[in-house]
């Protein structure tokens, strides 16, 4: 009778360890792939400056324009949370979308090499952060899933776990294409 | 300890046929085929050589059989490390240039990311004729070649669904079992066209020596030397079957997977489509690395072909697009 209590007990035990590893796991997976997006935001918060001194080259009276990406880069910078810097980033990605309509009017300016490298870059980074986005919203699904569903929320409680908010798509990306450049 | 490369959910649905598809269980699935692949070639290579100790001394039955398992241990770890350097170097491929293909490179970075993958070493084939495959053995040792021709061809989305499929390739150790499997049939291949070709060029020593007395025993040796000919002529059959139970069933997977990779079975749909009207040249490639490649690039080889190695273009585009 005792032995069979204690097996119960062990086999309890491997199964609670299982859990508390599988939601590990699937914690570190969404924080990576947080990370992923946060290397494209930084990436692109360095390429920036890089653009506004090639546009201003060209088109040095759009100051409306470059006062927005100078004020949505800056407060990229300070952002904290996950929820700040997702916020923050698609301001900017609203504002480089501006930079890149004036640019429209510019003959000169497009057909300017270094221009044309850093439009590639920087919409190869938005395509990028895109992506990573949609791989942290998978990751962070099947976190909220194991941590809500029976038997990982039996754990989760004790773990202190909470449920993870996803990362929303802003309006003006839903409609999917990518720039092409050409 | 497990270790998880992938953060996408393990399993996804076809949309096209309902049914749901455990990625874990695939790449399972491939890992097991890849050790009963390596056992095979093994037991054939013994086979070979038992069979080549009859033909010609039977006393040393037991040193020409450890001869071929070892042939066969050596042949199975070449493949497994360098498949992926003979295969890019059969197809020509060279390593992109950030600066010459920045616009490849970010595409299969940005499809990496999206998979949840290691990026893969990149490689371009100087080619017109559009086509890609993906080679490595794990998708931590990975490499994506695509032609010249199929950048030129393709548009930015319809490219991310090409690199997504090769992408689903790599992530799920196709690309282990098509290594193994191009250097297997690649081997054989080899030990039949050399064997036919010494066997001709013994025959026509004895023809000269038609005169001498014959040794005891000439029977056993004829016997042994047709059976041994028999069997490297079957054996590229085989291995073709086993190539087509696997690979076709493996593209409709790659496709689906790819779609959802990208979130766009348009894209890849599209892509499909655009080679299925493309009437120009077609990449040359030996027969034993043609199953790695996107579409099938063997000319004048019918889709509904018995022999092909992948699906028809169309029923594929069917599919995404029912996705």
């Amino acid at each position: 009778m005792f032995w069979i209590f204690l097996i119960i007990l062990a086999a309890i035990a491997v199964f609670a360890v299982s859990i508390y590893n599988r939601i590990q796991v699937l914690e570190n997976r969404y924080q990576n792939a947080w990370s992923q997006i946060d290397v494209q935001l930084k990436r692109r918060n360095d390429l920036v400056p890089n653009l506004v001194e090639t546009v201003k080259g060209y088109a040095s009276h759009e100051k409306e324009v470059f006062a927005k990406v100078a004020e949505s880069r800056e407060r990229m910078m300070q952002a904290g949370s996950v929820a700040e810097s997702a916020e923050a980033a698609n301001v900017m990605t609203a504002a480089l979308r501006s930079v890149f309509a004036i640019a429209e009017n510019y003959p000169e300016l497009k057909a300017n090499e270094n221009f044309r490298v850093l439009q590639e870059e920087l919409s190869s980074i938005e395509n990028k952060i895109a992506y990573s986005r949609q791989f942290f919203n998978d990751s962070v699904l099947q976190y909220n899933n194991a941590i809500e569903t029976l038997p990982g929320v039996l754990l989760a409680g004790p773990m202190g776990k909470e449920e993870q908010i996803f990362l929303e798509v802003p309006e003006t990306e839903k409609q999917a294409p990518q720039v092409s450049f050409s | 300890m497990k270790t998880e490369t992938s953060g996408l959910p393990n399993v996804i649905t076809d949309y096209a046929t309902g049914q749901k598809i455990n990625l874990l269980d695939w790449k399972a699935a491939n890992l097991r085929y890849s050790w009963l692949l390596a056992f095979f070639v093994t037991l054939l290579l013994a086979a070979i050589g038992y069979l080549l100790a009859l033909a010609i001394d039977p006393g040393a039955a037991l040193f020409f059989i450890i001869i071929a398992v070892a042939i066969a241990g050596v042949q199975n770890t070449i493949a497994y490390w360098f498949s992926d350097q003979f295969a890019l170097r059969a197809a020509r491929a060279r390593a992109a240039n950030t600066e010459e293909h920045r616009y490849l490179v970010n595409v299969t970075e940005a499809v990496a990311i999206g998979a949840g993958v290691p990026a893969p070493k990149i490689y371009v084939i100087d080619s017109p004729a559009p086509n890609a495959f993906a080679t490595g053995r794990n998708p931590q040792n990975s490499a994506i070649a695509v032609s010249t021709g199929l950048m030129e061809l393709l548009d930015r989305q319809e490219l991310e669904g090409v690199v997504a499929h090769e992408m689903s390739h790599i992530k799920n150790y196709d690309i282990l079992f098509m290594s193994l499997l191009a250097a297997t049939i690649g081997a054989i291949l080899l030990l039949r066209d050399l064997l036919l070709r010494s066997t001709r060029y013994g025959y026509g020593r004895r023809g000269h020596r038609r005169g001498g007395d014959s040794k005891g025993g000439g029977q056993g040796q004829a016997i042994a030397m047709v059976l041994l000919i028999v069997l490297l002529v079957f054996a590229p059959i085989l291995a073709t079957l086993l190539r087509l139970a696997v690979s076709r069933r493996r593209e409709f997977l790659a496709d689906a997977t790819g779609a959802y990779i990208t979130r766009n079975p348009e894209g890849l749909a599209r892509a499909l489509e655009k080679l299925k009207n493309y009437q120009g040249e077609k990449l040359q490639v030996s027969e034993g690395v043609q199953h790695m490649f996107f579409t099938n690039p063997v000319k004048g080889l019918n889709a509904s072909n018995l022999l092909a190695t992948h699906p028809p273009l169309e029923e594929r585009i069917n599919r995404l697009r029912r996705m």
